[in-house]
C-alpha cells in the first residue's frame, strides 16, 4: 500500500513537473480563467455575492469562496488582494462569517486615507473577483471552548471576536460568555442587530455596549469602570481585539492583576507613515525573513551596497536599476528609490536593491 | 547618408540625461490600469492563437488549415516571445505585482532558459551596450558589424553563417550565454562550460520533446503533420526575431564604442550611449505590435523597464530632445535599415575599410564613476523638479 501511495506521489509530482516543463499548466490556468473568472489552480478567488452596509463606514463583503479555499477557524483573518490601477495591494482582514459555511464574509471599516478599504468600499460591487490568502492567524479559540469566557473589542476589531459568538452560537456552546465592545455611539457598534438577538437567545450570552456618547459612562476603556462591569475578567480566557490605545490599556490591566496568560490579543497592523526623503538613518536594522536573519546596516549607500558591506551577497546585475535582477519583497518598513525619489512605505511592495535606500528598519523577503 | 551625432561635453550629457529622466518619471508616474489591460490582451491574443493553431494542425487536413495553423501558432509564438516574454522579463510589468507578470519567475517558449537571458540581455547587453570587448551581443561574438571590429578569415563566410543564424535564432540566443568562443581562447574551462550548459540542455530537452514529440504524438495519425507544422512555426519566430533584432544594433549610423571611453560615464553619457547605439524601424501599429515594440529600439535602450507599449507616445519627445542636443536618431523604414545591415554584413565580410581617428568623449575630472554618485545626482534632480 505504502509503495503504492509513493509511486503515484512520485507520478503526480513528475506530472507536475512535465506540465510545467511545457507550458501546460499556464495555459490550463489561462483556459480556466477564460471559462470562469472564478476558477484557478493557483489562487484562492472569491466572488462577491453581496455586499452589505453594517454601519455608516463599514460594510461586510460576503464572498464564495473557489475550490481552494480551505475553510478558516473563527478568528482567523486572510490577506486580500485588489488591484488598483493596475497594482495588487494586499490587506489583512478579519473573516467575520461562520466557520464551516461555504461562504466567506469579511467586514471593513472604511480607514480615511486606507487605499484598500476606500477601493473595497468604492469600487467593489457584486460579481467582482477578490483574490484571498489561506486563513491564517492563532486567534483561535481552543477546543473544547473554555468554560469561562471574555470577549473584549473596540471599533472595527468585533470582526474576528463576532466569527467566535457566531461559531459558539452555531455549535450551542455558549455556556458563560461576556461580550463587552467600544464604540463611539450605538449607530457605530457594527453586528449591533444580530449581537442584540443573539443575546436574547442565548442566556449565557450577556452583552455590554461602552459608548463613548453614552454620558453615564467614561469615554474609552477606563480600568475603573470595566474592572466593575466584568468583576471576574481575571479568572476568564480572554480574546481581545481593538485599537491601539485600547489594547495597550487592557493589556497593562491584565498584567498588573497577572493574568497576562489568559488573554489572547490580535493586533492591527498600523499602515507606516512616509519617512520624509533624504532622510536615510546611518544604522537600520535588518530582518531577511526568508534566512531568518537579523542584520544592523551602518554606513550610506543604497540597500544592495549596505547589506553587501555586511557580508551579505544578494543576486543582483547592473547595479543602476535597469536590470531587475536584485528585485525583492519588502515586507515592512520605508526605502526611498534614489532614481525617481519615491517612496515606499507600504507593507508588501517589490523593491530593486541597488537604487532603493533604506529610511527606516525594515523586513526583506532575502 | 545618416547624420553623425554631436559630440557632448559631459554637462550637456548630463542635461541631456535629466530631461529623459523626466520623461521617464512622467511616464511611471501614469502607468495603470490601460498597461496591464494591454499586455493581458496580447497574452490572450497569442493563447488564442496557439490553441486555434493547434486545433488546425491536429485536427485538419489538406495544405490550407496547414497554413493557417502553421502561421497561426508562429504569430503566438512571436507574440508570446518578443511583446510578452521578452518585456516581462525587463521588469516592465513588476509595478503591477501580478505573480504571471514577474521579470524573475517567467519563463518563455524559446529554448534559451530564462534565466540566461536575464543574464546575457538584461544585464550584459543593455547595461554595456555596444562596447566592444563587453556587450556580446555586437554581431553575436561571431559576426563583423562594425568596421572597428578586427577582421579575419573567417569572417568571408559571415553572410552563410549570418543567413544560417536567421533560421535558427533561438539557438543562437539560447547559446549565446555559454561563451562557447571562451573555450577555444582558454577563458573558461571545459568544467565551467558544463555547468553553464546544464540548465540549457535541460530546456532545450524539454523544447524539442514538447515541439517533435509530444504534440506530434498527441496527433496520432497527423504526427508528420504536427511535427513540420511546429518545425516551421519556430522557424517563422526565428526568421522575423532575427531580422528585427539585426535592424536595432546594425544598420549604418549605429556607433560602437571601446572600453575606455566609457570607462568614467555618467548617468547622462549612459544614455548618450544608449541612443547612438541603438536603431529605430518605422511602421503601423500592427508592424510594432509583432515586433515587441523592438522597432522602438532607441527608446527600448533608453528606458528598458517601461512599458514596451508606451514607447510609441514617447518616441516624438525622444526625438525632440535628441534635435535639441545634436544626437541622430536613426530610424527608417523595415526595408531600409534591414538591407543597410545586409550591406554591411556583406562589405565587413572583407577587410577594411580603414577607419579614421575618433574624436575622443570628452570627460571632465569630476566624472560620476560610482553608481552612488548616479543615484546622488538623479535624486538630487528630483529634489530640485
Amino acid at each position: 500500500m505504502d509503495a503504492m501511495t509513493a509511486m503515484a506521489k512520485a507520478w503526480t509530482s513528475a506530472g507536475s513537473i512535465a506540465a510545467k516543463r511545457l507550458f501546460l499548466d499556464r495555459q490550463a490556468e489561462f483556459w480556466l480563467g477564460e471559462l470562469d473568472p472564478l476558477r484557478s489552480l493557483r489562487e484562492i478567488r472569491a466572488r462577491v455575492l453581496e455586499v452589505l452596509e453594517e454601519t455608516s463606514d463599514t460594510k461586510t463583503f460576503l464572498l464564495r469562496p473557489n475550490g481552494a479555499w480551505s475553510g478558516h477557524r473563527a478568528g482567523q483573518h486572510t490577506l486580500v488582494e485588489v488591484e488598483i490601477d493596475g497594482a495588487r495591494v494586499r490587506r489583512c482582514y478579519s473573516i467575520s462569517s461562520v466557520p464551516g459555511d461555504e461562504l466567506v464574509s469579511i467586514t471593513v471599516k472604511r480607514t480615511p486615507g486606507g487605499r484598500v478599504s476606500t477601493w473595497l468600499h468604492e469600487q467593489v460591487r457584486v460579481g467582482h473577483i477578490l483574490r484571498l490568502g489561506a486563513p491564517a492567524g492563532d486567534f483561535v479559540l481552543p477546543a473544547p471552548p473554555p468554560d469561562k469566557l471574555l470577549l473584549l473589542s473596540g471599533g472595527s476589531g468585533i470582526t474576528p471576536v463576532m466569527s467566535m459568538v457566531r461559531d459558539l452560537a452555531a455549535r450551542d456552546a455558549i455556556f458563560d460568555v461576556v461580550f463587552i465592545h467600544y464604540a463611539r455611539s450605538r449607530d457605530d457598534v457594527i453586528f449591533h442587530e444580530e449581537l442584540t438577538e443573539l443575546a436574547a437567545r442565548h442566556r449565557g450570552l450577556s452583552l455590554l455596549l461602552c459608548l463613548d456618547d453614552d454620558a453615564s459612562t467614561p469615554v474609552g476603556f477606563d480600568e475603573a469602570h470595566f474592572a466593575e462591569l466584568v468583576s471576574d475578567f481575571a479568572e476568564r480566557s480572554t480574546f481581545l481585539c481593538g485599537p491601539g490605545p485600547l489594547m495597550e490599556r487592557a493589556e497593562r490591566l491584565w498584567e498588573s492583576v497577572g493574568a497576562s496568560e489568559r488573554l489572547e490579543r490580535e493586533h492591527f497592523t498600523p499602515a507606516l507613515s512616509p519617512v520624509p526623503p533624504g532622510t536615510s538613518p546611518k544604522e537600520v536594522q535588518v530582518c531577511l525573513t526568508h534566512s531568518e536573519r537579523d542584520l544592523v546596516l551602518e554606513g550610506e549607500g543604497s540597500l544592495l551596497e549596505r547589506l553587501e558591506r555586511a557580508g551579505e551577497r544578494p543576486a543582483h546585475g547592473c547595479r543602476i536599476g535597469i536590470c531587475h535582477t536584485c528585485k525583492c519583497r519588502k515586507q515592512s518598513g520605508t526605502v526611498q528609490n534614489a532614481v525617481t525619489g519615491e517612496v515606499s512605505s507600504e507593507p508588501d511592495q517589490e523593491i530593486q536593491l541597488c537604487i532603493s535606500v533604506p529610511c527606516s528598519d525594515l523586513e526583506l523577503g532575502l | 547618408m545618416k547624420t553623425e551625432s554631436k559630440n557632448l561635453t559631459q554637462q550637456e550629457s548630463d542635461a541631456f540625461g535629466r530631461e529623459l529622466d523626466a520623461l521617464r518619471q512622467e511616464v511611471v508616474a501614469d502607468l495603470g490600469e490601460r498597461d496591464v489591460a494591454h499586455i493581458r490582451q496580447i497574452i490572450r491574443t497569442a493563447n488564442r492563437s496557439e490553441a486555434a493553431g493547434r486545433v488546425l494542425l491536429h485536427f485538419g487536413f489538406g495544405p490550407m488549415s496547414f497554413v493557417l495553423g502553421t502561421t497561426a501558432l508562429g504569430l503566438s509564438k512571436i507574440l508570446e516571445n518578443m511583446e510578452v516574454g521578452h518585456n516581462v522579463m525587463h521588469g516592465q510589468y513588476d509595478w503591477t505585482g501580478d505573480p504571471a507578470l514577474d521579470s524573475q519567475r517567467y519563463e518563455w517558449d524559446n529554448v534559451c532558459t530564462g534565466d540566461d537571458w536575464r543574464h546575457s540581455h538584461n544585464f550584459e547587453h543593455h547595461m554595456f551596450t555596444n562596447i566592444l570587448g563587453k556587450d556580446r551581443d555586437v554581431g553575436f561574438s561571431f559576426l563583423r558589424v562594425a568596421p572597428e571590429q578586427p577582421w579575419s578569415p573567417s569572417c568571408l563566410v559571415q553572410p552563410i553563417s549570418a543567413g544560417a543564424m536567421a533560421l535558427l535564432f533561438q539557438w543562437g540566443v539560447g547559446l549565446h550565454n555559454l561563451r562557447l568562443e571562451e573555450v577555444a581562447t582558454g577563458d573558461q574551462t571545459p568544467a565551467e562550460l558544463g555547468r553553464r550548459a546544464l540548465p540549457f540542455a535541460k530546456k532545450a530537452g524539454w523544447q524539442l520533446f514538447k515541439d517533435y514529440v509530444f504534440f506530434p504524438t498527441l496527433a496520432l495519425g497527423n504526427a508528420p503533420r504536427v511535427l513540420f507544422g511546429n518545425l516551421l512555426a519556430n522557424g517563422i519566430r526565428n526568421v522575423w526575431a532575427f531580422a528585427v533584432i539585426f535592424c536595432a544594433h546594425f544598420p549604418e549610423g549605429v556607433r560602437v564604442y571601446d572600453e575606455a571611453e566609457t570607462e568614467h560615464e555618467s548617468r547622462g553619457q549612459w544614455y548618450v550611449r544608449q541612443l547612438n547605439g541603438s536603431a529605430n524601424i518605422e511602421g503601423n501599429r500592427w508592424f510594432h505590435l509583432l515586433t515587441g515594440h523592438a522597432s522602438h529600439q532607441i527608446e527600448h535602450h533608453l528606458f528598458p523597464d517601461i512599458p514596451a507599449s508606451r514607447y510609441p507616445e514617447m518616441a516624438p519627445r525622444v526625438q525632440e530632445v535628441c534635435a535639441r542636443y545634436g544626437q541622430s536618431y536613426n530610424t527608417d523604414g523595415f526595408r531600409r535599415q534591414l538591407s543597410s545591415v545586409f550591406r554591411r554584413i556583406m562589405r565587413l565580410s572583407l577587410p577594411g575599410p580603414r577607419l579614421e581617428a575618433k574624436p575622443p568623449r570628452p570627460t571632465s575630472r569630476k566624472a560620476a564613476a560610482t553608481n552612488a554618485a548616479w543615484n546622488a545626482e538623479a535624486s538630487e534632480h528630483h529634489a530640485v523638479a
